[in-house]
């Protein structure tokens, strides 16, 4: 049995055709000879999604080829990364479940399409970063305010080649969750250095990662 | 493992009969109601349709539901409900509304709709203590959102602030993670339901604490401990613990009405009883209004009301 329901699948559909306008690749890294329950349904599910439009691939590729990895500006394993000729690091540390699915699909569509719902002093303010900036979402699947950090870190990342957003999904990166002092989602890490705890605003985000340059 | 899609689309016009702001169990009863009269109906929601129930476990005072339903369930269910009919849910926050100019003007974070009718429903968000050491130690050991953060506290000792319906009920859940629980509480009697704290009574690692009150939050990157005075004796004690989760009463989600509609002296806002606020054409539904009770039952129908006063305005004009 599959992992999307039908009215998903034709919801899914609809959209896609509607939106997509060129090459989407999800690029996922998994460890092969892993069959936990983990690992397994996300594969499974990202098949399924790649059935619904023409403009979806799927990549597997297995965790222990850390060059191709590392190439890709990846660290941990398994990840989901949503590319295109698009601009824009999307990338999903651990399973993109829960509430996170609908991260995954928007990341699709706007990979996908020119569609950046930003505001323009937004777009301005981020285009001058200058420096590599890594953001990392620590999220549960089961927290509804999770989404909105990880899309914006994701929508930020379209408009600045510096800027690389990644999900990381507390439950199966425990030990790092442990490091950064996770006890609440989401929670946000950039750089490895500024944190801070919430679903905040596009601008109080901003202003927060930009703690990292000043 | 589980996949939410939760379904979004975007609006193709800027002009609407009625706009919604807030997609909880209120604004959504209200859209499906409306979208039945074919009224041309848009509902801007800055984070999951659904609202406030989704971010608890399980809800079992609402009608129809005899095994009790999940929050995220009984949100995907009301937000499914309100698409069927045709309602437009635009995933996005709204920052401003203007009502002195016709059609009234909603501003959100990248776009400006116009619409002839309002209806607010934008709910409630959880109260902070105000309590020292709370600010800087929110999302370090204290939490507002217990199916949120509390896989982090397996196996630790935490406390829960308020023994109300809202906190006796997390408490329940959070006991399926944590190793002990003491629920903090003001008042000498806890306020939750009857069929609650009889449950709180067959858990071994939940204690009460009537008649107490947090005085400081203690810890520096890392809540380790809350300090508790006992109002009886006076007496202070400081509990070794590493998690809190507050739930201590609502506010409102009305900073951005501030000045343009009527509110309370908590900023609820006052409606009469057909739920219009003091400007003409704009309803307020749920729990985001001065009233006695917030459940899912009473905003759901509140949002039947509202959608009944918009209409009866707009067949008016
Ligand atoms: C832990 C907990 C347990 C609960 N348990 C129960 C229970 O067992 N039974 C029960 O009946 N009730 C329960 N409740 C209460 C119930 O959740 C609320 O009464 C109900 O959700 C109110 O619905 P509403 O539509 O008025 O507001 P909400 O559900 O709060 O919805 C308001 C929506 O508006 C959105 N919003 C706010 N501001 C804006 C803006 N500016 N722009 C766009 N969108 C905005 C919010 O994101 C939110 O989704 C519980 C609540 C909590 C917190």
């Amino acid at each position: 049995m599959g992992f999307l329901r039908e009215e998903d699948k034709e919801y899914l559909r609809e959209e896609f055709k509607k939106k997509l306008k060129r090459k989407v690749e999800l690029l996922h890294f998994t460890d092969k000879n892993n069959q936990s329950e983990y690992s397994r349904d996300t594969r499974a599910l990202l098949e399924e999604l790649v059935e619904l439009n023409e403009y979806l691939t799927l990549t597997v590729k297995d965790c222990s080829d850390k060059e191709e990895l590392e190439s890709e500006g990846l660290e941990l394993c398994p990840s989901t990364k949503i590319k295109s000729e698009r601009r824009g690091f999307m990338n999903f540390y651990g399973a993109p479940a829960g509430y996170e699915f609908q991260s995954l699909v928007e990341d699709i569509i706007d990979m996908g399409s020119d569609n950046l719902p930003l505001p323009p002093d937004i777009v301005k303010e981020l285009s001058k970063i200058s420096k590599p900036m890594d953001i990392k979402i620590f999220i549960t699947a089961m927290c509804p305010y999770c989404t909105k950090a990880v899309r914006t870190a994701h929508l930020f990342s379209l408009v600045n080649d510096n800027i690389k957003a990644s999900m990381v999904d507390s439950h199966g990166f425990p030990e790092l969750a442990m490091k950064h002092n996770v006890s609440s989602v989401p929670h946000i890490v950039v750089n490895d250095n500024v944190s801070f705890v919430g679903a905040l605003p596009e601008e109080e985000f901003l202003a927060k990662i930009m703690e990292v340059i000043e | 493992m589980q996949f939410t899609l939760k379904t979004k689309s975007k609006v193709t016009s800027s002009h609407h009969a009625a706009a919604i702001i807030g997609a909880g169990p209120a604004g959504l009863t209200a859209a499906i109601y409306l979208r039945r009269s074919k009224i041309d109906v848009v509902v801007f929601e800055k984070l999951v349709p659904g609202g406030y129930i989704t971010s608890t476990d399980f809800i079992e005072n609402y009608p129809g539901f005899p095994d009790g339903i999940s929050g995220e369930e009984l949100g995907e269910l009301l937000e499914k409900h309100a698409r069927s009919f045709g309602a437009i849910i635009e995933n996005n926050e709204v920052t401003s509304i203007d009502l002195n100019v016709a059609p009234m003007l909603i501003k959100t974070s990248n776009n400006t709709f116009t619409a002839s009718t309002i209806i607010i429903a934008t709910g409630t968000k959880n109260k902070k203590l105000g309590a020292p050491g709370e600010e800087e130690l929110l999302g370090k050991g204290i939490s507002l959102c217990a199916t949120c953060d509390a896989p982090f506290f397996e196996g630790e000792d935490i406390v829960v602030v308020g023994a109300g319906n809202s906190g006796v009920q997390e408490s329940l859940y959070l006991s399926k993670f944590a190793k002990s629980i003491k629920i903090i509480e003001f008042l000498d009697h806890p306020t939750a339901e009857k069929i609650l704290l009889d449950r709180l009574k067959e858990k071994e690692n939940i204690e009460l604490l009537l008649s107490n009150k947090v005085v400081r939050f203690i810890g520096k990157d890392k809540l380790t401990g809350v300090e508790v005075e006992n109002l009886d004796s006076n007496e202070k004690k400081v509990l070794d613990v590493k998690g809190a989760f507050i739930y201590t009463g609502v506010i409102p989600n009305t900073d951005f009405l501030k000045g343009v509609v009527d509110m309370d002296s908590k900023g609820f806002i006052k409606t009469d009883e057909k739920l219009k606020t003091s400007k003409d054409g704009v309803f307020a539904a749920g729990d985001v209004r001065t009233t006695p009770l917030r459940q899912v039952a009473t905003a759901v129908g509140d949002g039947a009301l509202a959608a009944y006063g918009v209409r009866e305005y707009l067949e008016e004009r």
